[in-house]
């Protein structure tokens, strides 16, 4: 063998000159991955690593978890608060005190002028959950306007609605392990190989010890959809088609639980008689799959000893979205796979902390899954924080989705957007971008001074980012874990939470509640409440008052319910930091539910055609969705080389029979025009999609969201993204290429 | 599988290692090898020293302890289950953040190859990094010795401290493995994490692998639940170039026929089910012809003057010596006229020229001496040698020839007495000088030798540099004679009929080696075929104008050695400087389509890494200028 030198020399490799590790959850998605931040000799942060001994990730991050330590110094941090009279004058940098009296005043002037809901307040999934807490306590308690909503109407507003209609409360019934127990998996309109790589590798190992079959519904060729055992290629947006159908099939060839839908579940006779009409060989006319796949797929299901089905974005941003996610809800409610280790409907989260939000931010109504529309709840909450209860309004107000409409006619007037970028994320940003220039006053409290609604921002308050601050992330399975503060705020930034506070101290009433300081004692307020019992009599689900920070740290995190002397330990990982509190793997095992009565409902839910449809003059649908490398408008990603250079561009997933027929090059620019407006892409030719189909991933600014429709669902207001029309229109190649240039710049 | 034997390394956490293993490191990350074979299938021994023998410690960044993995004597190697990688990259940056490394360069990269139509596709992404050969071509290559293979896990370590910078590696390598860092301008590459092996764990970007596609571990061991341990997988260059320690699984049904997304005109073929995917060309850009003359300059010019200069130069000396051997006639009296000296001294001027620019093309060139350190393996080496000896050579033989020269003696004529003892040397040096050229050229032509670029690795790179050796070097000496015969009011155009043998014989042998080359290229199923591909439609006609040029140019030479007495005498000495002119367009145009035209045997980019074509377009627009984009722009490439 040739080893060349004799002598060898010493071997210097890179050392980034770790000197400590600091515990955190990520902060980009809600796979809820432990991860430690290593601090070089001057307390920077310079990498990070998968925690080995945490059950959800067991070491392993993705490809943004894994760079995520050059988040804190990405260009455009924001580093002062600053202001301005005029969305067209530059604006200045200010103090934080300024800042916020003036945020406080202007908030005030528009109430009295137009009435408390003339302020509206669109937040995010990206902040602890103890922020959302101390948020939504300032808005319900002290701001007092109704208008108050998360971007999670974006992306699970549909999951909660449906969970809230099957089972009577929001929260996923199930976990990762039951990977481990399942007998078939079916996932709907979710590329896990690419949205969560790491729930999508807990799935892997679990088919490398146990093979299973494993069932994709995706329009799209994705690589999950490749891996899959079963592909079904359906129509857009006609999933309820598909669970119609196939609860057709389970019901007429009788392989339902009879038993488990006696005991649990309310409202079969309507749903047997609905599904009547959706016999398979009349379904495949809508949804595209044939009648035979239909019924071995059906079969298939209902037979395993346990199933569960996965959704994502494929079924909550459609005008069905709340309907598809019922009927997953059915097609488990009816094989009793619901609350059994591989049985459940669980829905993949999109944020870090979309979870948190649904939980602790009362934008849908009060802490803790309370609502506005129970004046028992208004009574409790308004005891606890010492608001008059009449204070707060009767029923839940605008989602962000109805919140620019009224920004559009003019009942809103000014808008507070914390940690959210709606000019990227939101459907046809021609009418946001109108809605916005409506506004009397807007505020944009962001980690990045150029989110792009900050064109618009009269006031810009800098926010901390990520492990900058302390406080907790719930995630996909309930999992409450834990950020430890391993990094001061960038520059003059402020931690959310501390902006919370002293906003708060500008109100009245505030000396009649109390905001505390840190995030753990914030944390130690919300286990008091979420003790109690729940609507069906029994002890609340959303109970974390077993946990602490401590417990959470050294457990790498607990899943809800957690109850007050909870000793239930988890021995699954390997752990250095002793015996762990395991909290409750699922929901609903002894098969009663959220409802007064205990039951599920079944839901007989008639499928409407009510999409925008590719005709002649705009023959492609459009279909959108995610990249593994970006996270949601790239704010992060698109500053990080070693995500964002994987895809640095704007592009399209074209199908190359269409491309010929149109004269459409591989790696050149098109036009692409809706109704809405129009958009620059590069094409990327793959039969990854179909011939009358582009799929753009929706990451970039001014891009598919200029196309989109967003029709929204009845239930969740949550747009319709991924269903749409455009055509293709040739573009002079420079002028794209300029175009596309300047739209990249950061 | 046994893990005990892993024990005392899990016990010995203390260790002053970069990566101790943790309390709670996942049973993934460990390496698990408890048996081994003794040979690998290319008869190569897996125990890479002898048993007895005494490990030594690798030294890695100051730490001098020796690693308690027990096969740390063994080849190791990737295993790459193709069917499970789902293009996550989560191991390209894992890598990256390992070796912080900035978004330009990644020492592990994954690309991919697609087929079949909607729904029925299959894409089947690729990840490799460096496979640490059995026959290490970059170790072999490099001028520097900055590579060593270590008797340790056989892993094979680039030193970038001793790199200079030349990327010659980065021509050898059949897997694009080595880094060459256009902005810090010098290589680096995949170390397999040889500080975690140490400890027993696997490499980074095996441990962060979520698809469960990449896997480590002594060669030829097939991994648990794996059932293939073969050597290709479409897109996966010829295993016997460098036989690298990678094996793969494949064995879900591919399309017959598989395309990359890059802007590589390549596909990949298989006849039937079973058959090796072989590399066809892909018409991406169509069949049209066009002309492209602005992007025959490219970072290689640096190499084509080098080449051509040094060519030239031995060819000076080689018509110079040849003409001694006449008695009688225009060429034997050159040598003994005062152009003579002139011609020597250009000669001299033109390889120092290339070696000069060659030089600056280093990525450290301040280290320009390193590239003699490797004369037992690297052709580039022993080419550098043989310029500097027949440059050092031809510079002795030049003093040596003053006292014999006329010019001189007229001015300095106590010089003519050495002339009796000088000019036995002066013979002497100009063998060996011309000795040296030749060798020279032989070691350039070898450097080009390289499986992993087919385009090259042909004979017509000899051919072609010694036919430029003999016809450049004819001009150089016609030109110069013409111009002196000229201001001596004599007529250069005896001279031109002898160097017209030269010139022709060098004509004819290039345009002999280059026919050969287009027949081999166009029938190749190889990347050479691809080039060729490119030759005749991105470069279409600026090859036909070449190649017709070239013809004409014999034929011109050809007559004006019948002919040039028919000829009015200045007409006839405005056709040689003609001929001689078109001579040197086409070898500029020749080398240069040379050097941009070869297509590696490397893996399939993906649609915006690795690819060339979006790279262009990123630094054409302007979009390279954000440093996120992961391309070097222009401006900043050293």
């Amino acid at each position: 063998m040739l080893f060349g030198r004799k002598k060898k020399n010493p071997i210097k490799l890179h050392d980034k000159g770790v000197q400590q590790w600091r515990y955190a959850t990520c902060g980009y998605c809600s796979v809820g991955c432990s991860i430690e931040l290593g601090l070089n000799a001057e307390g920077q942060a310079v990498t990070t690593r998968g925690v080995g001994g945490a059950d959800v990730n067991r070491g392993k991050l993705c490809i943004k978890g894994l760079a995520e330590a050059a988040v804190f110094n990405a260009s455009g941090r924001g580093t002062d608060p600053m202001m301005r009279s005029r969305i067209f004058d530059e604006f200045e940098t200010t103090d934080w005190d300024y800042a916020l009296d003036h945020t406080a005043n202007e908030f005030r002037r528009i109430q009295q002028k137009y009435g408390r809901d003339a302020v509206a307040v669109v937040s995010t999934g990206q902040i602890m959950t103890e922020e959302f807490y101390t948020l939504g306590k300032l808005v319900r308690g002290l701001i007092g306007t109704n208008n108050y909503d998360g971007n999670t109407t974006l992306c699970m507003a549909s999951a909660v609605s449906g969970y809230k209609r099957s089972f009577g409360s929001d929260g996923p019934p199930g976990c990762y392990d039951d990977f481990e127990h399942t007998n078939c998996l079916m996932a709907f309109g979710s590329n896990l190989p690419e949205q969560h790589p790491i729930i999508y590798w807990r799935l892997k190992e679990a088919l490398e010890k146990r093979k299973f079959p494993v069932i994709v519904v995706d329009p799209r060729v994705t690589m999950f959809a490749q891996f899959a055992d079963i592909h079904l290629p359906i129509t857009p947006g006609t999933d309820l088609v598909l669970l119609n159908s196939m609860a057709h099939v389970i019901i007429n060839e009788n392989l339902h639980d009879l038993n488990y839908i006696q005991q649990s579940c309310n409202g079969f006779e309507a749903l047997e008689k609905l599904v009547q009409q959706y016999d398979p060989t009349s379904a495949s006319k809508i949804c595209g799959i044939d009648e035979d796949m239909i019924r071995t797929v059906a079969r298939l299901y209902a037979k395993a000893d346990s199933a569960m089905s996965i959704w994502t974005m494929g079924i909550n941003q459609s005008t069905h979205g709340t309907d598809g996610v019922c009927a997953i809800n059915n097609l488990n409610l009816i094989t009793g796979n619901i609350g059994k280790p591989g049985g459940t409907s669980l829905s993949i989260t999109g944020q870090c902390n979309a979870m948190g939000t649904r939980e602790w931010s009362s934008c849908s109504g009060l802490p803790g899954y309370r609502l506005l529309e129970n004046p028992e709840h208004r009574e409790e909450i308004g005891k606890f924080w010492g608001v008059d209860p009449d204070f707060f309004p009767k029923k839940a107000g605008l989602k962000e989705t109805d919140i620019f409409p009224a920004i559009e006619t003019g009942q809103i007037k000014a808008l507070w957007i914390v940690a959210t970028n709606p000019m990227t994320s939101m459907p046809n940003s021609a009418r946001i971008r109108k809605s916005f220039e409506q506004l009397e006053f807007c505020v944009v409290q962001d980690t990045y001074a150029d989110c792009e609604c900050n064109q618009y921002a009269h006031v810009y308050l800098p926010g901390a980012v990520w492990a900058e601050k302390e406080g907790c992330f719930t995630n996909t399975e309930r999992r409450v874990n834990l950020t430890r503060a391993s990094q001061p705020a960038y520059a003059n930034s402020k931690p959310d939470g501390w902006i919370f506070n002293q906003l708060a101290k500008r109100f009245d009433n505030y000396e009649n509640m109390h905001f505390p300081e840190s995030a753990e004692a914030v944390f130690e307020e919300m286990k008091q409440l979420s003790k109690g019992i729940g609507p069906n009599g029994k002890a609340r689900i959303l109970d974390i008052s077993g946990m602490s920070y401590e417990k959470i740290e050294k457990s790498r995190g607990i899943q809800w319910p957690c109850r007050d002397n909870d000793e239930s330990t988890d021995d699954k990982q390997p752990s250095p930091t002793g015996n762990r509190v395991q909290g409750t793997a699922r929901l609903y095992t002894d098969g009663v539910f959220q409802f007064p009565d205990g039951k599920a409902k079944l839901l007989a839910m008639p499928y409407v055609e009510n999409n925008e449809v590719p005709d002649e003059k705009f023959p492609f649908w459009l279909n959108s969705g995610r990249v593994v490398e970006h996270f949601h408008t790239r704010t992060k990603t698109g500053k990080i080389g070693n995500c964002n250079k994987f895809s640095p561009t704007a592009y399209m997933e074209m199908n190359p029979d269409a491309a010929d027929q149109l004269g459409v090059k591989h790696m050149s620019y098109v036009r692409l025009v809706s109704r809405r407006g129009d958009a620059v892409v590069l094409v990327q030719l793959t039969h990854r999609v179909p011939i009358n189909m582009v799929f753009i991933p929706f990451h970039f600014h001014d891009c598919v969201n200029r196309l989109s429709l967003g029709l929204l669902d009845p239930y969740s207001r949550q747009p319709a993204f991924k269903q749409g029309a455009v055509r293709i229109e040739h573009i002079d190649q420079q002028e794209a290429a300029k175009l596309n240039v300047s739209m990249r710049t950061f | 599988m046994s893990v005990e034997i892993y024990q005392p390394i899990l016990a010995k956490t203390n260790s002053a290692s970069v990566f101790p293993v943790r309390e709670d490191e996942p049973e993934y990350a460990k390496l698990k090898d408890p048996v081994s074979k003794e040979k690998n299938r290319y008869g190569n021994n897996i125990d890479l020293i002898a048993s007895d023998a005494k490990p030594n410690s690798l030294n890695i960044n100051g730490v001098d302890e020796i690693g308690p993995n027990p096969n740390r004597h063994k080849q190791h190697a990737f295993h790459f289950t193709a069917d499970n990688c789902i293009g996550c990259h989560a191991c390209e940056t894992a890598c990256s953040e390992k070796n912080d490394m900035p978004a330009h360069l990644s020492f592990r990269s994954v690309g991919y190859v697609e087929g079949g139509t909607y729904p029925n596709y299959t894409r089947m992404n690729i990840s490799m990094a460096c496979n640490h050969c059995d026959d290490p071509v970059c170790l072999k290559g490099c001028p520097t010795r900055a590579y060593t293979k270590h008797p340790e896990y056989g892993a094979v370590i680039q030193d970038p401290d001793i790199c200079f910078g030349c990327g010659y590696c980065t021509w050898v390598c059949p897997y694009n493995a080595p880094q060459l860092d256009p902005i810090k301008g010098q290589v680096e590459k995949c170390n397999m994490c040889v500080d975690r092996l140490e400890v027993g764990l696997k490499p980074a970007c095996v441990s962060a692998c979520l698809g469960n596609a990449l896997d480590f571990g002594v060669v030829e061991n097939t991994p648990e639940n794996r059932q293939q341990c073969a050597t290709q997988i479409p897109g996966f260059p010829d295993p016997s170039i460098t036989q690298p320690n990678i094996r793969f699984q494949q064995i879900k049904t591919l399309p017959k026929e598989v395309t990359r997304t890059d802007s590589m005109p390549i596909k990949y073929q298989k006849k039937n089910e079973g058959d090796a995917f072989k590399t066809v060309i892909d018409q991406k850009k169509g069949t049209q012809k066009y002309w492209n003359i602005k992007r025959l300059s490219s970072r290689e010019n640096p190499l084509v003057i080098f080449t051509l200069s040094a060519q030239a130069a031995v060819g000076v000396l080689f018509t110079l010596l040849s003409s001694s051997l006449f008695k009688h006639g225009s060429l034997a009296s050159l040598t003994t006229s005062p152009v003579y000296a002139v011609l020597l001294v250009l000669a001299l001027a033109l390889v120092a020229l290339g070696l000069f620019i060659s030089t600056v093309h280093l990525g450290k060139p301040f280290r320009f001496y390193r590239g003699f350190n490797n004369l037992k393996h690297s052709p580039v080496s022993r080419e550098g040698l043989g310029i500097v000896l027949f440059m050092g050579f031809l510079g002795l033989h030049f003093l040596l020839t003053l006292p014999a020269n006329e010019w001189v003696r007229a001015r300095v004529p106590a010089i003519t007495s050495l002339q009796g003892s000088t000019a036995g040397f002066a013979s002497m040096f100009a063998g060996l000088a011309l000795l040296s050229g030749l060798v020279a050229l032989y070691y350039m032509y070898r450097c080009y030798c390289i499986k992993a670029r087919p385009f090259w690795n042909h004979w017509h790179a000899a051919a072609t540099f010694y036919g430029n050796m003999l016809s450049l070097g004819a001009i150089v000496c016609g030109c110069t004679a013409t111009a002196c015969y000229l201001l001596n009011a004599s007529s250069p155009l005896p001279l031109w009929q002898e160097l017209s043998t030269f010139i022709i014989a060098g004509l004819v042998l290039e345009s002999g080696g280059l026919i050969a080359h287009a027949r081999d290229m166009k029938n190749g199923e190889h990347e050479g075929s691809v080039s060729h591909y490119e030759q005749t439609t991105t470069f279409g006609y600026t090859y036909i104008a070449r190649n017709t040029l070239m013809a004409l140019n014999l034929l011109l030479a050809t007559t004006l050695v019948f002919a040039a007495q028919l000829l009015p005498e200045s007409l006839a000495n405005i056709l040689w400087i003609l001929l001689a002119c078109s001579i040197v367009g086409v070898a500029l145009i020749g080398r240069s389509l040379f050097y941009i035209l070869v297509i590696p045997t490397t893996m399939p980019g993906a649609f915006f890494w690795k690819n060339k074509g979006f790279e262009q377009h990123a630094r054409d627009t302007g979009l390279a200028n954000l440093p996120q984009v992961g391309v070097v722009p222009e401006h900043l490439v050293h």
